[in-house]
Formats: structure tokens, C-alpha cells, sequence
């Protein structure tokens, strides 16, 4: 580990560099053994990291946290949808009080029957699944576990393959609903932006290539006997590099 | 009053697991972690005026890092050690896999536990809370460097540390 390039080796592994600097690096691994052994090393802590279980705040501390949330379930749900989007992607742009205005829209929209159903739906699942505690049923970022996980819960099983050295790290998995079948979700994550991947049995309807609700993304496409919808809050080029390398990853 | 407060819940509340993880990691106590967790609440509340806006979630956890000194300063030479093992891996189908899993989870839990707070921190932000450096460095009000640096030298000490732990225990 005395290697002068190590420091910019685990940047690259920790998806900090811009892809001129990560091709550089990528290139700096390739001849040389101590940052090879480096990523190898920590690459294999953090899948081990990943995969202890996360310790969630128990209940009684969100009712303390919060004291008036469960008085109005409803108006909260809002809130805290409108908090997260307020914090991590919106940075910057909203204040307090456009983050309240932004809650009383998204309570809105996700209550309000939309248009196209499908898009609505998984948007709608989407952002039901960030409220705290409910992203994922299993954490991991091992194929190995999320695949027989997902023979196991949902009968369906998409490839979930770790893009980490892409800069698209797998978290995890859960099941879903859509239209009242069961789907399988592969959660992946790019710093704080969260990439969803569900997939379901195909019925030969057509699915439109894309779609935007509340400020995301989504992509739809078929595979095999699979349909396939990949919804993020990213920005247009990052999703769509992400959903090239998921569907190149096809196992 | 009632406005503030809904403010702060939609900004901080979607931070509270990872809060909680953090002062868990830190604490190695669930019943510590909560009280730091709800200081850390407390305090940011009070605090709220003076969050700039952006992502809350490094000025919370920075706030509950903050209460977790505080704590420990106050009730040094309290070892919760064998609290640890009592929330690991549930709903795991085999009761082999979940045997095996449990254990090899405590053996890597009890690593990090032994690593120096100011790396076992950088640690955890960034693998288990998926934070950037940037956000790190607002964690911990540390410089990007030091936050480089730290992460590369708790890499290291982890993988020493459960290295030998496993040696140790599988022979």
C-alpha cells in the first residue's frame, strides 16, 4: 500500500472520480499489483460491510423524533417524501417553505390517480419505498444473495449484478406490487441518488419506452419473458449509462 | 412554531435510521445509541435555524457525532459489548445460512468495533451510508484529505483486524 497512486486508486472504488481521471486510474490498476491487491481487499470489505444488517432507528425514536407525525399520517408522508427530495436532490434549490409547498404537491400527485397507470405505479413505489425502513427486504450487494432471495419471495428473477467498479453499487432487493402481480426490485445506488429496477412476467402488452412522473425517470424495455421498468430521480445521461450496463450485465 | 416543526421533520426525519446507525456504530449500545439519537434530535431542532439548506443529512449526523462526544466524555468505561450480537440478520430463510451468517457478521461487527473512532466513522459513512467524500467531510468537519487518508488507514486496520480475527477462529 506504498504506492504513490493509492489514494486515487480508492477513489475510484469509492465512485469519486469523473470518467477521464476513473479511466486513468483503471489504467494505473492494471500494472500495478499493490493498488490491484488494494481494490481486491476493498471491495471485498465493503461487500462484507453490506451485507451486515442495518440498524434502523427503532419506532419508539421515531415517535419521539416526531411527536405530531402520527397524528396525520397522510400530510407526513408528503413531508418526508418532500424532505427527502428537499435534501439530497434538490440541494440547494428549495428553502423550508418550498419544501412544505412541494409536500402539499406530492401529496397530491401520488393520492391522484394517474394517467398512464404503470408509470404511476412504479413512480408510486418508488417513492413509497423511500420512506425510512422501507427501501429494501434484503441488503446486499451480492448476486449470490439477492438472486435465490428473489427465486424465494417473488418468482421472478432479473440480473442483479454489482455495477460497483461502474459507480453503481447494488444494495439490495424487495418485492412490489404493480397492477397487483408480483414484481422483483434490484435497488442500486449511485452517491445519494437511488436507481430501481423492476421486472415482472411479461403479457404481451406494450410498454411505452419512457416516461417522467414527479420529477424521475423511467425506462421501460423487454427481455426475454420479462418486462422491465428502471426508475431513478439522476440525470438523464448518468440513468442512461446506468441502464446500458445493467442490460449488458444480462446473465 | 407548528410550521418550523413540520420543516424540520421533513428535513431531518428521513435521516433518523441513519442517525440511529451512526451512534450505533459509535456507541456499540442500543440503548446509548437512542438517548444520543434523541439528544442529537433535541439539539438539531434547536439548532434548525441555523441549517443552511442543502442535504441534511451531513449536518445531522455531525450534530448526533457531536452528542455521541459528549455522551462519551460523560459515561466512559461503559462496555456494552455483548449488546451487539442481539440485532443481527433476521428473516433469513435457512437456519444454517442464517447460523453461519450470524457469526461471521459478529466476528466483522466486533472488528470494526475495535478500530479507532475517527476511522471506524469514515468507515461506516461511507460503506454502510453510501456518503461521498464531500459529504463526509461535512460529517465530520474534516478536510477531503483527511477523509481520504482516514478511509484508506480504517481499510487497512479492518482488514487487518478481521483477518486475524478469522484465523483465529477457524485455525
Amino acid at each position: 500500500m506504498t504506492c504513490p497512486q493509492a489514494l486515487r486508486t480508492q477513489a475510484l472504488i469509492d465512485g469519486e472520480l469523473d470518467p477521464v481521471a476513473a479511466e486513468e486510474a483503471e489504467r494505473h490498476l492494471a500494472g500495478c499489483a499493490d493498488c490491484a491487491a488494494a481494490r481486491d481487499d476493498a471491495l471485498a470489505l465493503r461487500q462484507a460491510l453490506r451485507a451486515l444488517p442495518y440498524r434502523r432507528a427503532p419506532d419508539s425514536l421515531y415517535a419521539v423524533a416526531s411527536g405530531s407525525l402520527a397524528a396525520n399520517e397522510r400530510r407526513s408522508l408528503g413531508a418526508r417524501i418532500a424532505g427527502w427530495l428537499g435534501g439530497p436532490f434538490w440541494a440547494g434549490a428549495l428553502s423550508g417553505t418550498a419544501a412544505t409547498a412541494v409536500a402539499a404537491a406530492f401529496s397530491f400527485l401520488i393520492f391522484a390517480v394517474p394517467s398512464s397507470q404503470l408509470a404511476g405505479d412504479i413512480a408510486s413505489a418508488y417513492l413509497r419505498s423511500l420512506q425510512p425502513g422501507r427501501t429494501i427486504d434484503v441488503a446486499s450487494s451480492d448476486r449470490h444473495t439477492v438472486k435465490p432471495w428473489f427465486a424465494g419471495h417473488t418468482g421472478v428473477s432479473p440480473p442483479a449484478a454489482d455495477l460497483a467498479a461502474k459507480g453503481f453499487g447494488l444494495v439490495g432487493a424487495r418485492a412490489d406490487f404493480l397492477d397487483g402481480e408480483r414484481s422483483a426490485v434490484v435497488v442500486y445506488r449511485r452517491g445519494a441518488h437511488v436507481i430501481q429496477v423492476f421486472a415482472w412476467p411479461g403479457r404481451g402488452t406494450r410498454l411505452p419506452r419512457a416516461a417522467s412522473r414527479n420529477g424521475l425517470s423511467i425506462r421501460f424495455w423487454k427481455s426475454g419473458d420479462l418486462d422491465f421498468a428502471a426508475v431513478s430521480d439522476m440525470g438523464e445521461d448518468e440513468f442512461s449509462a446506468f441502464i446500458r450496463l445493467y442490460r449488458g450485465g444480462r446473465e | 412554531m407548528d410550521q418550523r416543526r413540520r420543516q424540520f421533520e421533513a428535513q431531518a426525519l428521513p435521516h433518523l435510521d441513519a442517525a440511529y446507525n451512526l451512534a450505533r456504530w459509535l456507541s456499540r449500545s442500543p440503548s446509548d445509541a437512542e438517548d444520543i439519537v434523541q439528544d442529537a434530535m433535541l439539539r438539531a431542532f434547536r439548532g434548525f435555524d441555523g441549517f443552511r439548506g442543502g442535504d441534511a443529512k451531513p449536518w445531522l449526523l455531525q450534530i448526533v457525532r457531536n452528542c455521541w462526544r459528549d455522551h462519551a466524555g460523560r459515561a466512559r468505561k461503559h462496555e456494552p459489548l455483548g449488546e451487539n450480537a442481539e440485532s443481527l440478520a433476521s428473516g433469513e430463510p435457512d437456519p444454517e445460512a442464517q447460523a453461519s451468517r450470524r457469526s461471521e457478521a459478529r466476528s466483522l461487527e466486533s472488528a470494526i468495533g475495535a478500530i479507532p473512532e475517527e476511522f471506524r466513522e469514515v468507515l461506516i459513512l461511507r460503506e454502510i451510508e453510501d456518503m461521498s467524500y464531500r459529504e463526509i467531510a461535512a460529517a465530520t468537519g474534516a478536510p477531503i484529505g483527511t477523509v481520504m487518508s482516514r478511509l484508506a488507514r480504517a481499510r487497512a486496520l479492518l482488514r487487518e483486524r478481521w483477518l486475524a480475527q478469522n484465523e483465529g477462529s477457524t485455525g
